[in-house]
């Protein structure tokens, strides 16, 4: 062991210490100190490693010197989170969430599709991001149309299946009482079964909030206007500047859990009645 | 008789590895292809073994920064582009340039005729042009800043694209323009099923805004260690013994590229056409770095208007030590 870890053990006992006496003390504002205490540790540990041990900043910034980057770009990193976040990933989110919705429905309508479009959609999964980029980019153009496109194909798949198995989560007694009511398919489809079917398409929605963010910047790699995180991220390496490399992934992951976030409060309103959103 | 003949090879191998040849690490700027057949022709035609290098080639590829590889210690020596490298150096990370074997540009933007683009002057405004980047959007920015146009779109800008590393944005005729290499996407757009009569192409040598490709950059403490500076005199030798080599067997260095390809993508009409092409580039250096150029491509970059590639005069960005110890 160098003597030049030694200040970073240092640093890291002292904080592991400190959250297990938080934790087994177990005080009322333990629960939020303890993730926040963790999280100050690892950029405190980095940002010393990154000192004592002299990283190139082209290797691996400091923390300090990527929160410079973050307050001096701002406007740099808002135009890219619209064009990346808001126009191509959003967009493509909610037109393939629509899109699964409607053929999950179709399917569940009838046999021959579920025969027909769930092998079709099986086979969409399954095709590399890689692949269907530069194709998606040649049709729809560099702008953020063909990067919603690329996000529509990653999120469809995995909300389709979820809205499947969600239609069908209806025990026969429940859709027996619809009948003996005289509730005709839709009536039945939408007072019974769509709120039945709430927590899987949440589960849906929550995988694929994070699949489309991914979609959206990767698929800026295979060209792009001059703006964009998939864009700035690619281009920044290439000038070798990578605080702003990490700017960008910090507005990524702020805006990932954002989005996540949401997705999930919404869940907890919609499917109140759900055993798994009881206190 | 064979195995006397098999014996004196391990014999010969033996004494080989009885004293170590020198190792070192070449990071290239793109994937193996005959714009690096120097490299290849001298490893595998033994001139790195004649000057007792045992050298590594490492391709590059789009999601490769080579100056970030040699920052990190993962080579000794990079294939750059001089914009790219002295973006880097101002950036704080110090590379210098120790041979120049490509002495002309061989970028160029090549434009459908039918966008009615003839005079560079006056017909870019409005129009779409394709960009790549990773470090090789400095020349191009430079000459827009040289015409006086904004690359922020608009009627009397340009739009620029990023362009993937193909050419079907001129097909699908998404873009006016787009950037091509005389030894490389130029082709690709013929074989594509144009021909030059559809096309109009602007040089960045002819538009006087070419910038030196393609220059082998260390970093600036290798310099201070002579025994560094002795083993890249010698790289820097056998890399233009193997260059000149491949300029006048432009079939065979082609074939040699062909057989270091790991990936498997390059066809030998392509690598022959490519090599054709690259001697003309690398005809007229023998390594060493003209200073005239070197000070064309300094003033072309600090012509940038409001975002210039690099912001002052660098010092120190290029040595003629090494090619001198190596050629003299």
């Amino acid at each position: 062991m160098t003597p030049a870890l030694t200040p970073i053990v240092l640093v890291w006992l002292g904080a592991w210490t400190l959250n297990i006496a938080l934790t087994s003390l177990d005080l009322p504002f333990s629960r939020v100190l303890t993730p926040i205490i963790f999280g100050a540790t690892i950029l405190l540990l980095w940002e010393m490693a990154c000192r004592i041990f002299e990283i190139p900043p082209v290797i691996l910034p400091p923390p300090s010197r990527i929160a410079v980057s973050f307050t001096q770009n701002t406007s740099i990193l808002w135009t890219d989170f619209v064009q990346t976040i808001l126009k191509g990933a959003l967009t493509g989110w909610m037109i393939g969430a629509t899109a699964a919705i409607v053929t999950a429905v179709a399917i569940d309508r009838s046999p021959f599709l579920q025969r027909g479009l769930l092998p079709i959609g099986n086979f969409v999964a399954a095709l590399p991001i890689v692949g269907i980029a530069p194709i998606l980019v040649m049709w729809f153009g560099f702008d953020w149309q063909s990067k919603a496109a690329v996000v529509v194909v990653m999120v469809f798949f995995p909300i389709l299946v979820n809205m499947v198995a969600g239609l069908a989560a209806t025990d026969a007694m429940q859709r027996d009482q619809m009948a003996t009511w005289a509730a005709p398919y839709w009536q039945s489809l939408w007072k019974l079964r769509m709120p039945a079917a709430m927590p899987f398409l949440f589960n849906g929605l929550k995988i694929t909030s994070t699949l489309a963010l991914i979609g959206a910047i990767v698929a800026e790699f295979f060209g792009s206007p001059t703006k964009g995180m998939g864009f700035r991220i690619s281009t920044a390496v290439g000038r070798l500047d990578l605080p702003l490399v990490w700017a960008e992934i910090l507005v990524a992951a702020i805006a990932g859990s954002l989005f996540y976030g949401i997705v999930a409060l919404i869940e907890k309103k919609v499917t109140f009645w759900h055993p798994s959103q009881r206190k | 008789m064979r195995h006397l003949v098999i014996s004196a090879a391990a014999l010969a191998s033996m004494v080989t590895a009885a004293h170590a040849a020198d190792d070192l690490t070449l990071q290239l700027k793109w994937v193996t292809q005959a714009q690096f057949a120097g490299y290849y022709v001298a490893r595998d035609k033994g001139f790195y073994d004649e000057e007792d290098l045992n050298v590594t080639i490492k391709p590059g590829g789009p999601d490769i920064a080579p100056t970030q590889v040699l920052a990190g210690g993962g080579a000794d020596v990079t294939v750059e582009w001089m914009p790219a490298a002295l973006a880097a150096r101002e950036k704080g990370l110090p590379l210098v340039n120790i041979a120049q074997p490509y002495k002309s540009s061989g970028m160029m933007l090549t434009c459908l005729k039918e966008s009615g683009i003839s005079d560079p002057q006056t017909d870019f405004a409005g129009k779409t042009l394709g960009v790549w980047f990773a470090g090789n959007e400095y020349p191009f920015l430079s000459w827009m800043n040289t015409l006086g146009l904004s690359t922020e779109g608009g009627e009397d800008g340009v739009t620029v694209l990023k362009q993937g590393f193909n050419v079907d944005p001129l097909l699908q005729k998404q873009a006016a323009c787009i950037s091509t290499m005389t030894y490389n996407e130029y082709g690709q757009i013929l074989d594509a099923g144009l021909t030059p009569d559809d096309l109009v192409t602007f040089k960045y040598e002819d538009q006087g805004v070419a910038t030196l490709e393609d220059g082998l950059y260390t970093l600036e403490q290798n310099l201070d260690d002579p025994e560094m500076v002795d083993k890249l005199a010698r790289f820097v030798r056998a890399s233009m013994k193997g260059w000149k080599y491949a300029e006048e067997h432009p079939e065979e260095a082609a074939e040699i590229v062909l057989d270091n390809d790991e990936t498997g993508a390059q066809t030998i009409e392509h690598q022959t056409r490519m090599m054709s092409e690259v001697a003309k580039l690398t005809a007229g250096s023998d390594g060493t770095l003209d200073e005239a150029d070197y000070q064309r491509t300094v003033e072309t970059l600090l012509a940038g208007g409001s975002d210039p590639v690099i912001s002052k005069e660098p010092e120190g960005a290029w040595t003629h030590a090494i090619t001198d110890k190596a050629l003299n």
